[in-house]
């Protein structure tokens, strides 16, 4: 008990830090910062479909910036052109994406490791040019404008801020869940994937079938940020929904650490905070994150939050010896 | 029209075949798929740009002085977000790739701009065979294409360096123990392939223009060629790229331009589906 306890204490202090953050900082800055606190949150739903996709699962997926549009389209269609409010928006976006998810799963996980990571790009290639193309669904190249806002029980997000906390609350309860999943048996399968496929496989896991079941998982996140998307930039473009934006997924997991929901978060932080605080750089931005990137994978290819694990593991038992030595 | 597409598909095709060669023989040397060599494409088009245009020299010259310098840029890529990322996992290394893709692409932007430019032809005008115009270049790239290959070929199985290379692909501890320099031997491949890429950006540049995003796409062309072709294929590589180019030409022409890309994947898909392992399959199974 006590065991379990101490290994959720991160989580908790930083889920804290972040209540207190999200509660204080929309007090003092302007709409902007709050704008970009909501994109961020966003980004990091994104990425911890990642993270269950390759963290847990050990799946490398290109896609999942097409599953973001999908959720967010969906949800789009239905607040724009049908009655429905915005909850039946949010669960069908979640579920769509997720279902969409599972069925693709089934036929693209009958590949491996990097023949699966191809049939990604080549679905998110696909997926773009449909976003394109697909008036009726998406709108076209004029995308789709004049989303209204998220509305539940009478409250309605209007305002940057009350958007952010609606943004917020969908982030704590996915992370809940994930952390729900890293310690159930569905996460353990998962794991057992990732570390030794065939082993899996001989141990009786359907690892097509658990593969599926990451796979759609995901994609309810991808389907959760995208709806959330839509609600809260009012206005979808095909420009957003690309294989770019996949990479920038995949960077920001890789920076932050694969091991962990926090390595997820750390890795949204610092891109954020690189692309806005260097933002008077214009300029030289990407060419800045280009070789941040290329440098911090070759100091810490486990990644922030990863790294400082092991450094504090490190720490840890340097001290242990020290006390032994000491008896 | 027939005859046109076809001659264009096949000029389009051996140059994604190329690309996907290059990356093939990074793929066999190291086992890690180079997100970068895209960009080894659009670095090599601006290096002919800068001695066919800037410096008023033969095109022909300029891209053999390009494919020095994308030697030295292959080298360099290597050395840097390869080398020192070797023994961590594959993902980091592909991260670090990518991370390599945007600095050649900004560098790219700022050493040259983002305006498209174009450069001089290997030969001008046109030729009508069968009723149909074709254009000299596309004629040129077929013949340099098919030039390189034998080169390559001969430089890989007819050499000594060659052998090395090889045998470093094979085992690296082995080799390492035979005496070979593993370090410059794996230099020697990415300068390999950074330079046939680099070849192809400059002969493709004048028929697409020359911009700082131009490899994004012929790379992710090139990847669908590897993966029609076989993993680790040189002749499945080749044949792979042929498909999608002709794929791309006809695809375009006759079904539909705004669905071209996406044809492309269809067919990968499917490739992937009914033949996973590509056209050339690999003869060792999966070991546990």
């Amino acid at each position: 008990m006590l065991a379990r306890k101490k290994r959720n204490t991160p989580v908790i202090v930083i889920t804290a830090f972040l209540i207190l953050l999200i509660a204080v900082v929309p007090q003092f800055t302007s709409t902007y910062t709050v704008r970009i606190l909501s994109v961020a949150l966003i980004n990091y739903l994104c990425v911890l479909s990642v993270y269950v996709l390759l963290g847990l699962c050990g799946q490398n997926s290109f896609a999942q910036a097409g599953f973001w549009g999908i959720g967010a389209y969906i949800a789009g269609n239905i607040l724009t052109k049908t009655f429905g409010g915005s909850l039946t928006a949010f669960v069908a976006a979640v579920c769509g994406t997720a279902f969409l998810a599972f069925i693709l799963g089934f036929a693209f996980f009958r590949l491996r490791q990097y023949y699966f990571t191809f049939a990604s790009i080549g679905l998110m290639t696909i997926l773009n040019v449909l976003f394109i193309n697909w008036v009726d669904f998406s709108g076209g190249a004029l995308g789709m404008k004049e989303i209204p806002t998220f509305q539940l029980f009478g409250f309605s997000a209007d305002s940057e801020t009350s958007k952010l906390y609606v943004v917020f609350a969908v982030c704590l309860v996915a992370t809940f869940l994930i952390l729900l999943l890293f310690h159930s048996s569905l996460g353990r399968s998962f794991m057992a994937i990732r570390d030794n496929e065939m082993a899996a496989d001989s141990m009786g896991i359907n690892s097509l079938l658990t593969k599926s079941i990451a796979f759609a998982i995901s994609g309810a996140l991808c389907g959760a940020a995208g709806a959330m998307w839509a609600s809260v930039s009012g206005y979808l473009s095909y420009q957003s929904f690309t294989y770019n934006q996949s990479t920038i997924y995949l960077v920001m997991i890789m920076i932050g650490g694969t091991g962990s929901p926090i390595g997820a978060l750390i890795g949204t932080a610092a891109i954020t905070i690189l692309q806005e605080g260097f933002r008077s750089l214009q300029d030289y931005m990407q060419l800045i994150y280009g070789i941040g990137v290329i440098i911090l994978m070759i100091f810490q290819p486990e990644g922030i939050w990863g790294g400082g694990k092991i450094l504090y593991e490190r720490f840890r038992k340097h001290r242990e010896k020290s006390k032994v030595s000491a008896v | 029209m027939f005859i046109q597409l076809l001659i264009s598909g096949i000029a389009v095709g051996v140059i994604y075949g190329l690309i996907a060669m290059g990356m093939v023989l990074i793929f066999r040397t190291v086992g890690i798929m180079n997100f970068a060599q895209g960009d080894f494409l659009m670095f090599g088009g601006y290096f002919a740009y800068t001695f066919n245009q800037m410096f008023g020299l033969n095109i022909v010259i300029s891209l053999i002085l390009a494919a020095l310098c994308m030697g030295v840029i292959g080298v360099i890529f290597m050395r840097t977000s390869y080398w020192a990322l070797r023994k961590a996992q594959a993902k980091a290394i592909i991260v670090s790739a990518m991370g390599a893709s945007i600095v050649l692409r900004e560098g790219a932007r700022h050493i040259w701009g983002a305006i498209p430019l174009t450069l001089d032809r290997v030969k001008e005008g046109s030729v009508v065979l069968a009723g149909a115009t074709i254009q000299w270049q596309y004629v040129a790239i077929i013949g340099i294409a098919l030039l390189m290959m034998l080169l390559v070929y001969f430089l890989l199985e007819k050499t000594f360096i060659g052998n090395i290379m090889q045998a470093t692909a094979q085992d690296q501890y082995m080799s390492s123990l035979v005496g070979i320099p593993v370090v410059v031997s794996i230099g020697l491949t990415f300068a390999l392939s950074a330079v046939i890429t680099g070849i192809c950006g400059g002969l493709l540049a004048p028929i697409f223009f020359l911009n700082n995003t131009m490899g994004t796409m012929a790379g992710s062309k090139a990847f669908a060629a590897i993966v029609i072709g076989g993993f680790g294929s040189v002749p499945g590589a080749i044949i792979g790229g042929l498909i999608v180019g002709l794929v791309e030409q006809f695809g375009g022409a006759y079904i539909s331009s705004t669905y071209q890309l996406a044809l492309i994947y269809i067919v990968l898909i499917v490739f992937l589906m009914f033949r996973p392992k590509g056209l050339f399959q690999e003869k060792i199974q999966e070991k546990a």
